[in-house]
Parts: C-alpha cells; structure tokens; sequence
C-alpha cells in the first residue's frame, strides 16, 4: 500500500475508535441520562486542545470471550488538554464499551496519563463511568499479583497535582478508591454510584439486597458517608463543578494559586453584617451569609455542603485571590464541632495548605460536643486532626472571630496559639475556656453550696465571670490584634492578605509527622 | 404514616414550639433543646400534623431520643 492508502486506512481506524461501543450503546448511555465520553470531554477541554493518546488501543486479547472483538480505545479515553487556557490530564472511562472496564491495556494508557500529570506537574483529571476492574483479564493469579500500582501513585501525587475524580456514573471497587485518594469528588445525582462491593458482590458476599443507589448513590456519599463532595444535577453541571474547582487551585504545589482581576471593592462596607448576629448568643444565624457578604462578589464554591453542616468548608476569593474559608454553623448543632465536622474541616485545611491557598477561619464555637456518644465515636482523635492540620499549615492564615470561641474549639479554628497572621473579633466576640454557667458551676462549686440562697449566689457569679469574657479583655491583652466593626470584615481580610503574602515559615525536617486519623 | 423526630443531640428540652394536633411545615422547630449554649431547634422532616409531643420542658433527652411523632 501507497501512504495515501495507508493514511486511509489510519483514518478510518480512529472513526471506529471515537464511534465509542456502537450507536446501540451510545443509545442507551443518552437514554440513561449520560453523556457520552466524548461529549463529556468536549464540554471540559478548551475547543481543539485535548490531545488523545492510546486512541488505537484495544483489548490485551487473552479473554477467550473478546477473542475477534475490538474494544474501541479499549473503554478508556486518555489525553491531555487545556481548560480555560491551563493543562491537564485526563482519564475519562467509557462506558459503552465494556462498561467502562479496566482493561489490562486501558490500565496501562492509564498509567500513561498519570506519567503525563505526575512528571509535568500538572493536575489530573478522572471522569469515572466504570463497572470496575474487567474481570476477565484479571482475574487469576499471574493477571492480579502485579497490579494495584494505581492507587500507590495517586497517593504519591496527592498534594503535589490537583487531583479530581467525578463520578459521572457507576465505580465500583478498582473504581471506588481512585476518588477516595482524590481532592475533589463531584457526584452526579441519579446516575453515578460508588461502592468497594457492587450490588451483585454484596449479594454474594454479605446477603443483603440493595440497589447501586441506595449502596453508594449521590445522596449516600454527600449527605451521609462525606465521600463525595459535592452533588450535582446532571453532566453538564459536573464538568462545570471541576473547572470552578480547578480555577482556584496552582498547576501544582509550587506555583501560587490564580489571581483574577477583581472589581469588587476592597473596602466594601456591608450593612447587612451589622444585624446578623442575634442579640441573643444563644440563638443561631446562618454564618453563609457572612461569608457571601464578605468574599469577592458573593461567590463561593461550598465542598461538601450536605454533609457535617455544622462547620462550613470551600473555596472563594478575596480582592482576586484564593482563600479557603472555614466557617463555624450556628445554625447546625449549635456549631459545635463533632467526629465528621472536625473530619472535614482538617481534611479541607489540609488540601488549602497543600496548594498554597491561604485560610480564613470564622469563629462561632461553643466547643466541641460532649457526652458519652461523641467520646465512643473517638471526639478525641477526630478533634485531634483538627488540631494537627491547623498546626501544620504555613499558609496565611486570618482569624476573625464572630462570636463564641470556646475551650478547644478556639484553638482548632486557629486561635491566637495557632499562627494565624491576623486575629481579629467583632465586638459580640466571646474567647474563653467555657461558658459561664459551666465555669461558675466549676470555680465555685462550694462558695454557691454554702451560700444562704445558692441560686442567688450562682446567679451573681454567673453575671461576674460573664463581664471576663469580652473581646476587650483579650484586645487589651493585645492577644487579639483588634476589635473591629463587622461591617470592615472584607477590608480588614484583604489587608490582612496582602500583609501575609510573603508569609515563611520553616518547619524542622521530618520524614513525615504521626498524623491523629 | 406517623413519623417519629428524634433529638439529634444531647441536651435539655427548652422550649415545645408545637402542641400536639398543630401542623408543621417541613424546616419548622417542633421542640427546642438547650445544648452547648445554644438554643437548637429540632424540625419537622416534613409537613404534617403533631400527632404527640413526648418530652416536657426541663426534661434531659439523648440524642436519637423520639421528642415527638407526626402524623
């Protein structure tokens, strides 16, 4: 054959491969409510950018059941491209073909793509719509003994590469700890599903008949396991979710996170913050509001909403640059923190440290929760993650601290003993060990037996240790750098921002710390 | 179907914010407990009518503790 035959024949070879698994299946996958692999990838790489690679594979042709049959891109498309102008890797699984099995051959593009990501120092992308591992090909002995190398990689690159697994349809076992080890998890509601056992292994293994959704749906991981991060309504809201995502984060973790132009003034005063607080400190307010008040043009991209309400984590910008917020909820449990708030807050600090991107704490704590449960749940080792993440972090830090600061609960949202660059309060703010009914009951436990009347007497020392908790006390103590108007908040972080910039701070060398998980 | 609300954290009931035979929305306090220096309200899961409210002000609840049944 001449080259014009031959090109020819290369032409028509990748019309089969991006034909996917067939018109029937591509079918199916729009009547399930799915895009296909291929349209997905159009909606998340800049028009012409993605480069393919591995487009002409097929299966490794050891399952006597493929035997005569191609695999087109053997179920896996891999690349890399641009997404609003920055490069990525991507490993996008294709359900129509196999579903969306890994393939002895779709593995090894996928090692490929993770090479490319890895060495370039670039963020890595999954768009995961897989059954799992093709067991055909791997099962046995001589096929499984030499895999699994997946997952020791992604942990490796974790924290070096944005790392995002959105799951935009089944993923089971192989497929379910790619996400787990990934910094971001997007869910499709209604399509996609995660589980280390499917419904037919569950059955086998453990009796229990249950639906995919109901075993790992959206909802499951969102609001009840806090494995997924965030919700969404259909693929095209998902994509849209990684790029937002993706717009805050540095290529990797020795560039500085994006700034963009910002028209938001610096110096905003906003009225709303002067009535948001009730009069009354034990009645609640939705600390959301506060930070869309404060943050650049109300925009905040919220991780794990559904899930341990009761501290609110994600990412916004401040004067144009990044900021990850942690915020206390009054409006959930009070706000004190429990087992899988503290778990979410140390894991959110944890990835804003990793990539550079300063943190602003808002303190509304009354503590963290007490009782026999909490301690059962292990409150100690959870409250302790907390403790170890804002410990670790040389990002700059900002305190402002709205309202109550109780006991550990101030510490763990980085009190003045926690490195924060700048620590401010409102002047409704309330820094101290414990309240004052539990610390009076404490302090002068035998003063109030004693006394003629003892609930007079608790009364008036109740008032007593209430007039010691007030942010002037720890202001003139110059403990907190200022008490400040709630209106001046976004002035005051923006500032605080600009100063803490050039923030450096050597930690000694260690292989790695013993962290509480 | 009755529907049983369960306290979702330890504390002590403050105030009851709907007599039994009321109709609640879904998101409106139904009891409301004092816990952690807080006033936290526990909300109806969905709307309906307060078919009975089981604690009474004052009454120390556990988390998980039915304070109340729907209709």
């Amino acid at each position: 054959m001449g080259m014009k035959e031959l090109v020819d024949e290369l032409a028509a070879k990748r019309t089969r491969a991006r034909a996917m698994g067939g018109e029937e299946a591509v079918a199916r996958q729009h009547a399930a409510g799915k895009l296909t692999v291929r349209e997905r990838l159009d909606l998340l790489f800049d028009a012409g950018t993605l480069t393919e690679i591995g487009v002409q594979a097929t299966h490794a042709g050891i399952a006597p059941d493929l035997a005569g049959r191609e695999t087109p891109a053997d179920g896996v498309v891999t690349g890399f491209g641009r997404i609003a102008g920055r490069l990525a890797s991507v490993i996008a699984y294709d359900f129509t073909v196999m579903a969306g099995s890994m393939g002895r051959t779709a593995e090894v593009k996928c090692n490929r793509a993770r090479e490319i990501a890895y060495t370039k120092r670039f963020p890595m992308i999954w768009l995961i719509d897989s059954a799992g591992a093709r067991i055909q090909e791997a099962i046995g002995s001589k096929s499984f003994a030499g895999s699994g190398l997946l997952f020791r990689e992604e942990s490796i690159m974790s924290g070096v590469v944005p790392q995002v697994a959105a799951m935009m349809g089944p993923g089971a076992a192989g497929t379910a700890y790619i996400p787990a080890l990934a910094d971001f998890v997007p869910m499709v509601k209604g399509t996609s599903n995660m589980a280390l056992g499917g419904p037919p292994l569950v059955k086998a293994v453990v009796g229990e008949d249950i639906t995919a959704e109901e075993l790992g749906g959206s909802k499951v991981h969102c609001e009840i396991s806090g494995c997924g991060d965030l919700e969404v309504e259909d693929d095209r809201a998902c994509i849209r979710a990684i790029k937002d995502y993706l717009a805050y984060f540095p290529q990797n973790n020795t560039e500085p996170p994006p700034v963009v132009p910002c028209d938001d003034p610096p110096d905003r005063r906003e009225e709303a913050l002067l009535t948001l607080v009730p009069d009354s400190p034990r009645r609640a307010y939705d600390v959301k509001k506060v930070v869309r008040a404060v943050v650049d043009h109300g925009v905040f991209l919220e991780l794990k909403p559904a899930w341990a309400k009761n501290v609110v984590v994600g990412l916004a910008r401040l004067g144009g640059a990044p900021v990850g917020i942690v915020a206390n909820q009054p409006m959930v449990l009070g706000g004190a923190l429990d087992v899988d708030s503290a778990d979410k807050a140390a894991r959110f600090i944890m990835l804003c440290d990793a990539f550079s991107i300063p943190l602003v704490f808002l303190q509304d704590v009354p503590g963290f929760m007490v009782g026999s449960k909490v301690e059962r749940a292990g409150i100690i080792r959870h409250g302790a993650k907390m403790l170890y993440a804002v410990s670790e972090a040389t990002v700059p830090k900002l305190t402002v601290v709205l309202r109550k600061a109780y006991g550990a609960g101030y510490f763990v949202m980085c009190g003045r003993g926690y490195e924060p660059d700048l620590i401010v309060g409102w002047p409704t703010a309330e820094i101290s060990v414990m309240g004052p009914e539990g610390g009076t009951n404490i302090v002068f436990r035998r003063e109030i037996a004693a006394a003629a009347s003892p609930e007079e007497e608790r009364a008036r020392r109740v008032e007593e240790f209430r007039k010691l908790i007030n942010p002037y006390m720890a202001a003139g103590a110059a403990l907190i750098d200022d008490v400040i108007d709630p209106r001046e908040t976004r002035g005051v972080l923006i500032r605080g921002l600009a100063m803490a910039r050039t923030k450096t701070l050597q930690r000694p060398w260690k292989k790695h710390g013993v962290m509480p998980v | 179907m009755p529907e049983e609300i369960k306290a979702h954290i330890t504390g002590v009931v403050f105030q009851i914010t709907a007599a039994a035979g009321a109709r609640v929305a879904a998101g409106d306090p139904v009891i409301v407990l004092e816990s952690m220096k807080m006033e936290i309200p526990v909300e109806a899961p969905r709307d309906g009518a307060v078919k009975e409210i089981r604690v009474q002000e004052g009454q120390t609840v556990q988390e998980g503790d039915v304070v109340a049944v729907l209709e």
